[in-house]
């Protein structure tokens, strides 16, 4: 489904320090390629003049070969026109090579630049940021900067030809200029004013079709609720009423170019008649030649695409502008999370995490740990059960320091967390998220994701160890089964323990359990309960579960409530002490049948 | 001339076979029989437009020769006069034009939409089991878009430089034949060029095309698994493993640069040569007398009338190409009948009618036999939990009962009428089928409750959600029932999804109610807002349940127990429990496990 705020993003209106941040961005990224740039620069005036002397060929040509009796000086300035024509045609080749690779090499820089920002940037920042605008930033974005960029160096030779050629004709006869050239600068008014129109009604029109896309999108994948409410007329009423509105955006844009595009075709044709008229009258009383005219004439068909050319992209810049500076945005934006100055690696220890006094919230928003005290020894595993809200995720997101803890402080082996290097850090703590995520990867390479040099052997056992092993056997081509979004569709338990076996392979001092195993059918969770045990042993491991059976797993529970630890004790003592505890485990029921 | 060749290469031809490709255009021709009338004025404007354009360059041979030449200023005069004419003449015609062929394409685009739309509505569960999403919703998408940027682009350009072409190949003809033979000589290496590039960089967008969508899905992925990258530390794998996608789409775009940089030249290349040709052959005539300079400037100017259309028309050839193409497709989807559909003759369902018969029913879906002769009776204000192992046919039963399928023998029957004499309004108003993954509508929480009746007012919205106990919930988000939502939503829970589906079916009011348990797990918090609800919303109707958990089954009146397509047992619990057979097995197992 499109995400209509993007499209909307391009016609907010720009703060001048916007549009100079902007431009400025384009130009650094064009200055880093300066070779290619002079390279489009130097084709271009070389084809300049090659381009400018064909008509001036031309006409002399007709004067003095065709117009002129005799034979002899045709074939001498046919010659010319062809070698004219050759130096145009090599050089218009390196011209458009030079501008486009210059174009290209920007785009692919930038957006190089763009995505790797994007990966140091905290958790925080991706909680806020959309993925369709992250992704328009990098790909409508910048592709309208390329735009801009590409037609750069055509411009500069294109208004060189403009001088070139006002130049020749005003040399020849000042009047004859101004009839041929007087109607193109309204040429590229005209195709400015186009481009400038079209841009919002052709948003406005991509608007509409994604929201008619979207409402053939959901009537299909919620056909279960179309067809069991009998809602096709509901549905179809609705995309009635946007193919309606598609239609009107349509006619709007088809409108508008009904109006510019035949206009455009007509203004350089007022040129060639004013040409014929005036130039006409001047060999008639002997002061110019036919040639003159064609010469002329010709002029005027060479600048009709260099112009829309030029309006087009005075139609563009402001929109590059724009997209520019929204992804400099992003770029400006510093990782809230980082190194910091003299951090340190981990030094061996047994894993020892503590909690000191911390308090958390996301945001603005309300505290979600307050004043939380916890220790969990080296080797121990703990199982944190609470409520929705009871901030048990919390504890998970802040032992890797994927958020900054407002006060006390988060310590693993006596250090506190933000004294050591990241890497360092989060090789050590390896978690298992509740919404798995594999990458469109083998399951091979998935399991491997920390430690992509494992051997095979390394990946299998961690994938036994998971309760993975079984089900990768029977996938088509075992461990070299494509998965993720764009293959093999596993099961939300599946995936949860390819999950597991990819933190397990990571070998972390500190392993975290997000209720990674809630998805897992009970009957399987049976299978994979004894394989957890193995991977717990001698571990530092946090577990978050609801189902008794995993809780039981872990040497002591701790319950959490509000942000803090309201008890703690085995899974017997406070089944037998906490009413609390009761509560919450009292609805976890379920069972297949 | 252009032949036969050249137009046979603008119908596409690498999807279809040419008999295809004819049987493609004729049936839409027969599509646009509403439009007919417009089609034919639409190309009268466009041949008299066409030839105002080609008159220009006649026109400046007139000036030159009867005007300048003799001088007589009158003549020059005249022929700009005419000249002013013709240009005004092609602007007011090219504006009507383009405006004509806009109105009838869009409005057939929009009739297409509607038409293509209702018809995949109307077709059945089975079709939609078998295709995929993407390639329906593409249908609906990128397939009438294709179309769309034919129509709204390339159309009228397309006739107009076909005929601008024609219409100078014959003027020149006339003017001066010999002249024209050595002018069109041009023509073929320009033709041929033009079908390489196209063929050529046709290939290269290809490849391009797909190292974009690459690249963008690697990006996408890593922007949704950012989470994982950085607990794993791995944010420089990340980038590399980008930048060889990204930089690979470089590669292929620089190819495609390549292409072009021969190509121009070439052509900018043959049009100077044909400019020398016309002034060298042109310019020998005059000399002999066989041809006036007005001949040889009118020439060069019609040199630009024979490049453009050729290299417009190539580049059409690819929106040609998909346009028919994704007409092709179009048609078959038209093609497609649904496989339950109302007889003719069908009567509305009795108010009464309640009691379902499953008579002798068997089901084949691919040649797999899913269901092998149940019969079962469900009476009214009953509740009836179907339970059974994955794949045993339970489903598949309860959506016979929706008549989402057909048996393939036997009869499913409510209240003495076979489902298929009924028609299918009057069965959805009797009947809901309930998926509980509730799926999530773009639109307000108070539409998304309407799906199954529209016409309801606030109140009626407001108090169905009540009677279930959940207005409370909903109407304290922050837009109350009027927040937006949509499909794959992160702020609505999966229990809360679960109540916004049993509020739509409330609000319903059916009869009968067919339920599809949802397999996933909830939230402890809200599992028992679920089970509340959906007790009150049983309260009172026939209920047929397909159950994933033993403890719904427990609280039916009756269960039924499939398995491999078979009714094994029918009865209530405690007689089933008391039997000692498979369902007596299975709820032992459970009891056990349960905390």
């Amino acid at each position: 489904m499109a995400d209509n705020s993007t499209y909307r993003d391009e016609l907010a209106p720009m703060s001048r320090a916007e549009r100079r941040a902007g431009t400025r961005l384009i130009l650094s990224a064009v200055g880093l390629h300066k070779k290619w740039v002079a390279v489009g620069v130097a084709a271009g005036l070389i084809w300049t003049l090659a381009r400018v002397s064909v008509p001036k060929i031309t006409g002399k040509a007709i004067d003095f070969g065709v117009t002129n009796d005799s034979d002899s000086q045709l074939p001498k300035w046919v010659g010319f026109l062809l070698a004219a024509g050759l130096v145009q045609a090599i050089f218009t080749g390196v011209r458009r090579y030079a501008a486009f690779r210059l174009a290209l090499r920007v785009e692919t820089d930038l957006r190089m630049r763009l995505v790797a920002h994007l990966q140091r940037l905290h958790f925080g920042f991706h909680d806020e940021a959309q993925t369709g605008q992250l992704m328009a930033r990098a790909n409508s974005d910048i592709a309208q900067v390329q735009n801009v960029v590409l037609l750069m160096p055509l411009t500069i030779a294109s208004t060189l030809t403009m001088i070139a050629v006002a130049g020749v004709l005003l040399a020849r006869d000042p009047l004859l200029a101004v009839f041929a050239l007087s109607t193109l600068p309204m040429l590229q008014i005209a195709a400015m004013r186009f481009s400038h129109k079209m841009f919002p009604i052709g948003l406005a029109q991509q608007e509409k079709l994604a929201d008619l896309s979207a409402i053939v999108e959901e009537s299909i994948t919620g056909i279960r609720v179309v067809k069991g409410f009998g809602a096709e007329r509901r549905q179809t009423s609705r995309l009635d009423a946007e193919a309606e509105a598609v239609f009107d955006r349509s006619l709007q844009a088809a409108y508008l170019r009904a109006w510019f595009l035949p206009l455009i075709d007509l203004l350089p044709t007022i040129g060639l008649i004013g040409t014929l008229w005036y130039g006409g009258h001047q060999v008639i009383a002997g002061h110019l030649s036919v040639g003159d005219i064609v010469a002329a004439n010709f002029y005027v068909l060479m600048l009709i695409w260099p112009l829309r050319m030029l309006g087009m992209l005075l139609g563009q810049i402001p929109r590059a502008v724009g997209a520019a500076s929204r992804i400099r945005e992003v770029l400006k934006t510093d990782p809230v999370i980082a190194d910091r100055p003299g951090a340190n690696p981990l030094a061996a220890g047994p894993g020892e995490v503590r909690f000191e006094n911390v308090s958390f919230a996301y945001g603005s928003a309300g505290l979600v740990l307050d004043g939380l005290d916890l220790t969990i020894r080296g080797g121990e595993s703990v199982a944190l059960v609470g409520a929705t809200a009871s901030g048990k995720t919390t504890v998970a997101r802040l032992l890797p320091r994927f958020y900054e803890i407002d006060t006390g402080r988060v310590l693993i082996d006596g250090v506190d967390v933000r004294d050591l290097r990241l890497h360092a850090l989060r090789t050590a703590v390896g978690i298992v998220f509740e919404d798995t995520f594999l990458f469109s990867v083998s399951v091979r390479d998935n399991i491997a994701f920390a430690k992509p040099d494992a051997p095979i052997e390394a990946v299998r056992s961690a994938a036994v160890l998971a309760g993975a092993d079984e089900f990768v056997a029977t996938l088509p081509d075992g461990y070299d089964t494509l998965v993720g979004q764009h293959g093999y569709t596993l099961s939300g338990g599946q995936r949860q323990r390819l999950a597991i076996a990819r933190a397990v392979l990571a070998d972390p001092k500190v392993l975290i359990l997000d209720d990674a195993t809630s998805s897992v059918d009970p009957s399987k969770e049976h299978e994979i309960r004894a394989a957890l045990e193995q991977v717990m042993k001698g571990r530092t491991t946090i577990v978050i579960a609801h189902r008794p059976a995993t809780i039981a797993l872990a040497d002591r529970v701790v319950l959490l409530d509000g942000g803090r630890v309201v008890a703690e004790g085995t899974h017997l003592e406070l089944l037998a002490t906490s009413e609390r505890y009761r509560e919450v485990l009292a609805s976890s029921e379920d069972m297949p049948a | 001339m252009r032949g036969q060749g050249a137009w046979n290469d603008l119908v596409p031809a690498d999807d279809m076979s040419r008999g295809e490709a004819k049987r493609v255009i004729r049936r839409l021709w027969r599509m646009l029989g509403p439009w007919h009338r417009g089609i034919v004025y639409a190309s009268a404007v466009v041949v008299v437009q066409v030839a105002a354009l080609v008159a220009g360059p006649s026109l400046v041979r007139y000036g030159i020769d009867a005007g300048i030449q003799v001088d007589d200023k009158g003549a020059l005069n005249l022929a700009v006069v005419m000249y002013i004419g013709v240009a005004l003449l092609s602007l007011v015609l090219g504006r009507a034009v383009t405006r004509m062929v806009a109105r009838l394409g869009e409005s057939f685009l929009q009739w297409l939409r509607t038409h293509v739309f209702r018809h995949l509505m109307s077709l059945s569960m089975d079709f939609f089991e078998k295709e995929k999403t993407g390639r329906l919703v593409a249908r609906m998408t990128s397939d009438i878009d294709a179309l769309q940027e034919l129509i709204s682009q390339g159309l009228v350009l397309m006739v107009q430089n076909v005929l601008l072409f024609v219409g100078t190949a014959v003027v020149i003809t006339v003017i001066s034949p010999l002249l024209a033979l050595v002018t069109l000589a041009i023509v073929p290496p320009v033709y041929f060029a033009s079908r390489w590039f196209r063929r050529v960089s046709n290939v290269a967008y290809l490849e391009v095309r797909d190292r974009i969508s690459t690249n963008m899905s690697t990006l996408q992925e890593s922007l949704e698994g950012i989470r994982v990258v950085q607990a794993f530390a791995r944010e420089k794998h990340a980038s590399d493993r980008f930048s060889e996608t990204n930089e690979a789409q470089f590669e292929a775009n620089l190819s495609t640069v390549s292409i072009s940089a021969k190509y121009f030249p070439a052509v900018e290349m043959s049009g100077v040569v044909g400019t020398a040709v016309i002034i060298g052959v042109g310019g020998w005539m005059v000399h002999a007398e066989a041809a006036t300079i007005g001949t040889v400037a009118a020439f060069v100017l019609y040199l630009n009338n024979l490049f453009e259309p050729i290299q417009q028309l190539s580049q059409f050839y690819n929106t040609v190409q998909s346009g028919g193409a994704a007409l092709n497709k179009l048609f078959g989807l038209l093609d497609t009948g649904p496989s339950v559909s109302e007889r003719p003759g069908a009567f509305d369902i009795a108010p009464s009618a309640v009691d379902i018969v499953v008579n002798c029913v068997s089901f084949a879906y691919l040649d797999d036999v899913v269901l092998d002769n149940v019969s079962m009776t469900i009476h009214s204000g009953e509740r009836v939990a179907l339970v059974g192992p994955t794949g045993a046919g339970k489903s598949t039963l309860a959506k016979l009962l929706a008549r989402f399928y057909d048996p393939s023998s036997g009869s499913v029957s409510i209240g003495g009428a076979d489902l298929r004499a009924i028609t299918l309004d009057s069965l959805r108003r009797r009947m809901c089928f309930v998926p509980q993954e509730g799926y999530l509508f773009a639109g307000t929480l108070r539409e998304n409750v309407r799906i199954g009746r529209p016409e309801a007012s606030d109140v009626e919205v407001e108090d169905a959600m009540r009677a279930l106990g959940v207005l409370e919930h909903f109407a304290a988000f922050p837009g109350g029932l009027d927040t937006e939502v949509r499909e794959g939503d992160s702020r609505l829970s999966a229990g809360e999804r679960q109540l916004m589906s049993l509020a739509r079916a409330a609000l319903a009011d059916p009869a009968i109610l067919i339920l599809d348990e949802a397999t996933s797990n909830l939230d402890p918090g809200t599992e028992q807002s679920v089970e509340q609800a959906l007790e009150a919303l049983m309260h009172g109707r026939t209920v047929v349940v397909v159950a994933h958990r033993l403890s719904t089954a427990e609280r039916a009146d009756r269960v039924a127990v499939i398995d491999g397509g078979r009714l094994v047992e029918y009865g209530t619990h405690a007689d089933l429990v008391g039997a000692g057979g498979r369902y007596a097995s299975l709820f032992a197992a459970w009891v056990v496990h349960r905390p």
